[in-house]
């Protein structure tokens, strides 16, 4: 298991470049590969690059397309911002709290789903906005919402 | 450098090219609040505490980061800029709990100074600050991210400074907090306990667990003296109340450690537990028992002058006691000398003051372990690392430094240190006692461009050498007078007393003490006046910031006053 850590490491470190100012593209890389970035992972960058732990993980922790947390198989990022909100954006985020059960910030228990806010991501005109991993959906509605995570249960093998 | 003309407030300024406007205004006497700026630490702009106007510039500029230039028209307290910090200090109060009342550094505050500066008089905003879990997992100090304003001064001071990199910032916007490595408890993270980033925290996040709530600065005496832990000789600000020690500092802009102490300096000595000798002892009926100092004094008189006598030092204390402690034995024809090995010198090269380490483009460090002894060099060469310098460690054993080194090699691979020190420009070495003769040969070719520092393990080591005292092993003699000052002695050297009259001077009780005939109590570090000569050769000032235990006698006196009574 840390064997094949390592060698992650390794192999993405030598496709970036063993520099400081890969550090955000070896990060991000890692970070998709394994679904969140492990302590032990984010140290062994910290070795791999020679910069200080407290350096990778401020940068880790600071982007959203990184995590230091593990995530759900799915993370679905719901716009947060004014253009979403005002074309019923409330509604939404209600909707996605009621089907999954959790609270925006959290995992499912089973693993399958993480619920998270995001900043504007440029598609206003269609708001409100949402994304599955990296799907985007437009002009929701309540029913819209529970279609889309109907389809993405029945892909994962039918589960509730 | 050029001189440039500029108005503040009205008022002309000459500042030099290069300076910010806040430097140009504080030279000016002209104040402008700070939060996450500081005169130790790289200019950041976070805080937006000093904005100011300038004419013809487009909003407010920061003028902590804005150059100062000619013909530059500041104003630092307009209404716009005044409204803009009250926001921002409003915001600041909203965000976490500076409910200062029960807050340590309550009166002493940056913050709350503001506040009531900008007159902060109820809470602008609600308050949605979530309790954040403290963290008390290290021994000196406490971190409360409660009372945090993320200015990130801890944070540069440990990179900039210290040169240790254990803080940073985890996550943005709301949840941002300091944090150490990978967000690890404070007490289990890279922290070396300089305690640095405590004494530029502006708030009461940083708390010194031992002076929290002992006095306010109003409350306080500050006294200036050198820190005696090592031979480096650091500057210390020690902050007494009512005769008790609470806290020491480091001293900004001082030589040679620039404001920067280990945990040697500044904690712990603040948590001594050794038993403290605190008045003459002289040995009756096989027992140590109290005596007035003209019975111990003359006891001794009498047996240094009875036989034959060795008198051996620990250069742990002043300037002055280690030249009386020379001139007493010369008077009665006995040897005197230290106890500590000294570093021989190597035979080439210019002698290096500490600082050199700092911009040196090459360290070979040999022979010494400079991280766990002499610490701050240890950080200087983090810094200098930082900077670009190439580090090689020598040796054929651990060493701290090697973790950041550019290279680590063994005594037999010492050559490759001179070829990578080949063409660069400043050569520092820096070794110990523990250097090999092997090594010496083949660091030879680096000549005399080379700066030399060499790290003697005795604290006062330059004293000694300047009283005359070299080196000595116990030798069979009727009398052994130890000087002991703090230091106490190590199982090699009590192995080798014999049974001869045993005269101890110490501050504190020890194995060598109870056996001792005639026990003479010393001042402590806190109590010193006199000088002591660090590594750079400058004799350096004690000043006491705490009174002797009333039957304590500086070592100077008490071995003067021997040479007296031997007349």
């Amino acid at each position: 298991m840390e064997e094949r850590m390592m060698h992650q490491v390794d192999e993405t470190v030598a496709r970036y470049g063993s520099t400081d100012e890969a550090l955000v593209e070896i990060l991000r890389d890692l970070s998709q590969q394994a679904g969140y970035l492990d302590r032990p992972t984010l140290a062994a960058v910290a070795k791999k690059l020679a910069v200080p732990e407290s350096r990778v993980f401020s940068v880790a922790s600071f982007y959203s397309m990184i995590s230091v947390e593990p995530l759900g198989k799915h993370v679905i990022r719901m716009c947060q911002d004014a253009p979403c909100h005002v074309a019923g954006g409330r509604k939404i985020w209600e909707t996605l709290e009621q089907a999954l059960g959790i609270q925006f910030g959290q995992t499912t228990s089973d693993g399958q789903w993480t619920l998270m806010p995001t900043s504007c991501i440029g598609l206003c005109a269609v708001g409100p906005v949402m994304m599955i991993d990296d799907e985007v959906f437009g002009n929701l509605t309540p029913e819209k919402v529970n279609e889309i995570l109907a389809r993405y249960r029945e892909q994962d093998g039918g589960a509730a | 450098m050029s001189e440039i003309h500029l108005t503040i407030n009205g008022k002309p300024v000459v500042a030099q090219s290069g300076q910010t406007i806040l430097e140009a205004a504080k030279q000016a006497d002209i104040d402008i609040p700070v939060l996450c700026h500081h005169p130790a630490l790289a200019n950041w702009g976070a805080c937006r505490m000093c904005l100011v106007e300038v004419k013809g510039m487009r909003g407010l500029q920061t003028s902590c980061t804005c150059p100062a230039t000619e013909g530059m028209e500041v104003e630092t307290e307009t209404e716009k800029v005044v409204a803009v910090r009250k926001f921002v200090l409003e915001l600041l109060f909203s965000e976490r709990n500076h409910y200062c009342m029960y807050c340590q550094m309550s009166g002493d505050c940056e913050l709350q100074d503001l506040a009531y500066r900008y007159g902060l008089d109820h809470w602008t905003y609600p308050r949605p600050f979530e309790k954040m879990e403290v963290d008390a997992s290290r021994k000196y100090f406490i971190m409360d991210p409660n009372r945090c304003i993320l200015c990130s001064r801890c944070i540069r001071a440990c990179s900039e400074i210290a040169a240790n990199h254990t803080l940073g910032l985890r996550d943005r916007g709301a949840r941002t907090m300091v944090v150490a490595d990978l967000d690890v408890p404070f007490g289990e993270s890279t922290c070396v306990e300089c305690g640095t980033c405590l004494q530029v925290c502006p708030t009461g996040a940083l708390i010194d667990a031992k002076s929290a709530y002992g006095g306010r600065e109003k409350d306080v005496i500050h006294t200036q003296t050198t820190c005696m832990q090592c031979s480096v000789g650091c500057d210390l600000d020690v902050v007494t109340r009512y005769q008790r020690l609470l806290r020491v500092d480091g001293v900004w802009e001082s030589e040679p450690s620039g404001g920067l102490l280990c945990v040697d300096g500044r904690f712990k000595p603040l948590y001594e537990k050794r038993q403290r000798v605190t008045g003459p002892l002289v040995r009756k009926d096989g027992k140590l028992v109290a005596a007035g100092w003209n019975e111990a004094l003359g006891i001794v008189a009498e047996k240094l002058q009875s036989g034959s006598c060795q008198g051996l030092a620990y250069c742990a204390t002043t300037d002055e006691a280690l030249t009386a402690f020379a001139r007493l034995f010369a008077k009665v024809d006995g040897a005197a000398g230290r106890i500590e090995p000294q570093v021989a010198p190597l035979g080439f090269g210019q002698v290096a003051k500490v600082q050199d380490v700092l911009d040196a483009d090459v360290i070979i460090v040999t022979g010494a372990q400079p991280l766990e002894y002499q610490r701050v060099i240890g950080y200087f060469i983090h810094r200098a690392a930082d900077q670009g310098a190439q580090v090689a460690v020598i040796t054929d054993d651990e060493n701290g430094l090697s973790a950041r080194a550019a290279m680590t090699l063994t005594s037999a691979e010492a050559g490759k240190a001179v070829e990578t020190a080949a063409g660069a420009g400043k050569v520092v070495v820096v070794y110990g006692t523990e250097i090999k003769p092997e090594v010496i040969a083949a660091l030879k070719p680096l000549g005399d461009e080379a700066y030399i520092l060499a790290l003697d393990p005795a604290r006062n080591a330059q004293g000694a050498t300047a009283a005359g005292l070299q080196p000595q092993e116990p030798s069979d003699v009727d009398v052994l007078y130890f000087l002991l000052g703090e230091q106490s002695e190590d199982a090699a050297l009590l192995a080798k007393v014999n049974g001869a009259f045993k005269i101890v001077q110490a501050a504190y009780h020890s194995p060598l003490v109870d056996q001792a005939d005639v026990v003479l109590p010393t001042p402590i570090w806190v109590e010193r006046t006199g000088h002591v000569t660090n590594l750079d050769g400058s004799a350096k000032p004690l000043h006491a910031a705490l009174l002797m235990p009333e039957n304590v006698r500086d070592e100077a006196e008490a071995l003067a006053a021997l040479a007296d009574m031997i007349g």
